[in-house]
């Protein structure tokens, strides 16, 4: 927004916050602490005690720019990589990607081979820990299970300790050809301008190749469970279809020069609700064709598509809200660009009515599809006699000056976006997370939850599980710190009337 | 698990690049001068996080935890200290540590060896959320009192290695 505008909403924040701050001393809350680093969900009602807005607010990591400003470019794939613990392998490829653009090098074709092994195991990885750890508690277990039981250890006994068993070995084998590339899973130092710090030895390629097939049965069994437990039971079925969770959007994917989804590299296609295109771009030229609006009385910016405008939160044929994440890939793309997995995907869009698919509860049947193309691509790659290659890098010898780099994060689309000196040192350093891109119809699920259960003022019990449930099948990323024990979606909702003074807070871990 | 390894692990948990979030890292930093020549004992940080946790705890006989927390009702600085089961009561909305007792029982339900007692010190921080390598000051001064008492805590375990009835966790 430009200045003015900006002042404006500034000085209107603040009379705002002061008639708060004055107001809230005659008001009953429930006494809960304000916190950062939790989904936060602000609901603002009319004045007949209805819902007129819900927002959902993604809470920024504060001091990113600042905090890069002056360190070398180089850094970056590592910095990055250390703020997001669930998703740093992400991160790290984002930016080693914007290194490629700022140097204007590309990488060497075994070094692109291997971040491409290194990226697919990670999505493998990580789609499987949300599979049986944050989204499985509500499927595997059951959605109406206590809270007790939704969680992995009500996932491994609705399993079996066997497959439990399987489910952690497998990661950690996932996870230790991670650390082959890039020393820690955590803080990798495999990325670089031009290609990668290390080769893969030839007496190193079975075990890979071994590891590659049981990714592959891993993926196909994941997928024999979700179907057996999930899908065959009506009540789930009934669940993912149901009208509170199904919202047309267009939808955001990156995909390979055959229209099919691909996780690293490619260009970005949008699809409108209908499924037609509405635009296919390459990823620097992201700023033509995505646009952000800031909503007065929040502190929230959505992101739209440029050529539809801002509309607010409408959805249908004109819609310019967007997702990104595994249903919105799926239903950006033709197929996949694996066998097995393609045909994951032509079941999934026959069993749900065709392409696109609108509920975003199928996100999780979608992210089991794409841990199958994940394990089949590292089959792929391990196979290929590159992979051995030690010509892994090249040196660049560009000015750096600006640079990109894209890639499709577990849960949607990931941008970096760096400027430097000539010396390469960072003048400016920007990123739109996976969650940013989804923020729109986030707050628009919120919003039909809270319109459900809220009236006249008075709130139905169950109002944070149904949000809860809403807002997790995006999984959004809060930005926490690196050591959060996943399965917990801290939110805070606030609930303020129409004079958008606080009625009450709720909260839950 | 080879035998050699020690029985008590004081793990410090942490990331150094978001201020205040680095604090359980420091204090195992200072720890580990005081406990080096205990062989007993091994001082560990990691910037891991999840199933992570389930991989370093096992096989241990008892574990110290160190980390920051935000419940808000504590000055920044102030050092709780509690067992797996007490975390739920105390932190109401911060999403570290929910998952310890989780943790262990999943251990144990794969069959695991896990730990008899695990004691939790969580360091009440102000600012976990910003990028930068800085503590905000009253964290930063907690460091040194947080270290010794952790350290107490370790010997104690240490003395009551393989003894029955051992310190309480």
């Amino acid at each position: 927004m430009d200045d003015a505008a900006k002042q404006a909403f500034n000085q209107g924040n603040l009379r705002a916050n002061a008639a708060y701050a004055a107001a809230k001393r005659n008001l009953t809350i429930d006494p809960v602490t304000r916190l950062e680093g939790h989904g936060k969900i602000d609901i603002y009602l009319d004045n007949q005690g209805d819902v007129e807005r819900a927002y959902f607010q993604v809470p920024e990591l504060r001091g990113f720019e600042v905090f890069s400003l002056g360190r070398p470019a180089e850094d970056m794939p590592q910095i990055t990589s250390r703020i997001c613990g669930v998703c740093p392998t992400a991160h790290h490829m984002a930016a080693t990607k914007a290194l490629d653009a700022l140097y204007q090098i590309e990488p060497t074709p075994a070094g692109r081979k291997i971040r491409e092994l290194v990226y697919h195991t990670f999505m493998l990885e990580d789609h499987a820990l949300h599979v049986f750890i944050l989204g499985g508690p509500d499927f595997i277990v059951g959605p109406e299970a206590p809270p007790a039981e939704r969680n992995i250890v009500g996932v491994i006994g609705k399993v079996g300790i066997d497959a439990g068993k399987r489910v952690i070995a497998t990661r950690r084998r996932l996870r230790e050809l991670i650390a082959y590339f890039g020393g820690k899973v955590v803080h990798p130092v495999l990325g670089q301008p031009g290609g990668v710090s290390k080769a893969l030895k030839k007496e190193d390629l079975p075990k890979f190749q071994e590891l590659a097939q049981d990714a592959v049965g891993f993926a196909e069994w994941t997928l024999q469970v979700f179907r057996q437990i999930v899908l065959g039971n009506p009540e789930y079925v009934k669940l993912i279809t149901s009208d509170a969770y199904t919202h047309k959007t267009c939808y955001m994917g990156m995909v390979d020069e055959q229209n099919r989804v691909s996780f690293y590299d490619g260009m970005l296609r949008v699809v409108d609700c209908e499924g037609r295109e509405v635009c296919k771009f390459a990823p620097k030229d992201y700023r033509q064709y995505i646009a952000e609006h800031v909503e007065p009385w929040s502190y929230m910016k959505f992101t739209f598509l440029k050529q539809r405008g801002w509309q607010e939160f409408v959805e249908g044929p004109q819609t310019g809200i967007y997702a990104v994440g595994p249903l919105a890939r799926l239903n950006a793309a033709d197929g996949m660009a694996t066998p097995r997995a393609q045909a994951a995907y032509a079941q999934f869009f026959q069993t749900l009515g065709g392409r696109p698919v609108h509920h975003t509860l199928a996100n999780h049947w979608a992210r089991v599809i794409e841990m199958l193309q994940a394990a089949e691509r590292i089959v792929e790659l391990t196979n290929d006699p590159e992979i051995t290659s030690p010509e892994v890098r090249r040196i660049p010898t560009a000015t750096p000056a600006e640079g990109m780099g894209v890639v499709e994060a577990p849960r949607g689309t990931l941008f970096h976006h760096y400027q430097t000196d000539s010396r390469g040192l960072i003048t400016m350093a920007n990123m739109v997370v996976a969650t940013g891109n989804n923020a729109a119809r986030i707050a628009m699920s919120v919003e039909k939850a809270a319109k459900g259960l809220i009236k006249g003022g008075h709130v139905s019990a169950g109002l944070l599980n149904k949000i809860e449930m809403a807002f997790r099948a995006y999984d959004p990323c809060l930005g926490c710190a690196t050591h959060t024990l996943p399965g917990h979606t801290p939110l805070m909702v606030s609930i303020f009337d129409h004079h958008h003074l606080l009625l009450r807070e709720l909260s839950q871990e | 698990m080879p035998d050699s390894t020690p029985a008590i692990l004081v793990l410090g948990l942490g990331n150094d690049i978001l201020t205040d979030d680095a604090v359980g890292l420091h204090v195992v930093r200072t720890v580990r001068e005081h406990l080096a020549r205990e062989p007993d004992i091994e001082v560990k940080a990691t910037t891991e996080m999840g199933l992570a946790l389930l991989d370093e705890i096992a096989g241990r006989e008892s574990v110290v935890l160190v980390d920051a927390v935000q419940t808000g009702q504590a000055a920044p600085g102030h050092v709780h200290e509690l067992g797996p089961d007490d975390l739920a009561k105390v932190l109401t909305t911060s999403p570290h540590f929910l998952g310890v007792g989780e943790t262990i029982t999943l251990g144990m339900m794969l069959g695991l060896p896990m730990p008899q007692h695990v004691r939790i010190f969580a360091i009440e921080v102000k600012d976990p959320f910003t990028l930068g390598t800085q503590m905000t000051p009253a964290v930063e001064q907690a460091v040194g009192a947080a270290a010794a008492r952790v350290v107490v805590r370790a010997r104690e375990l240490a003395s009551a290695v393989g003894r029955a009835g051992a310190v309480a966790g």
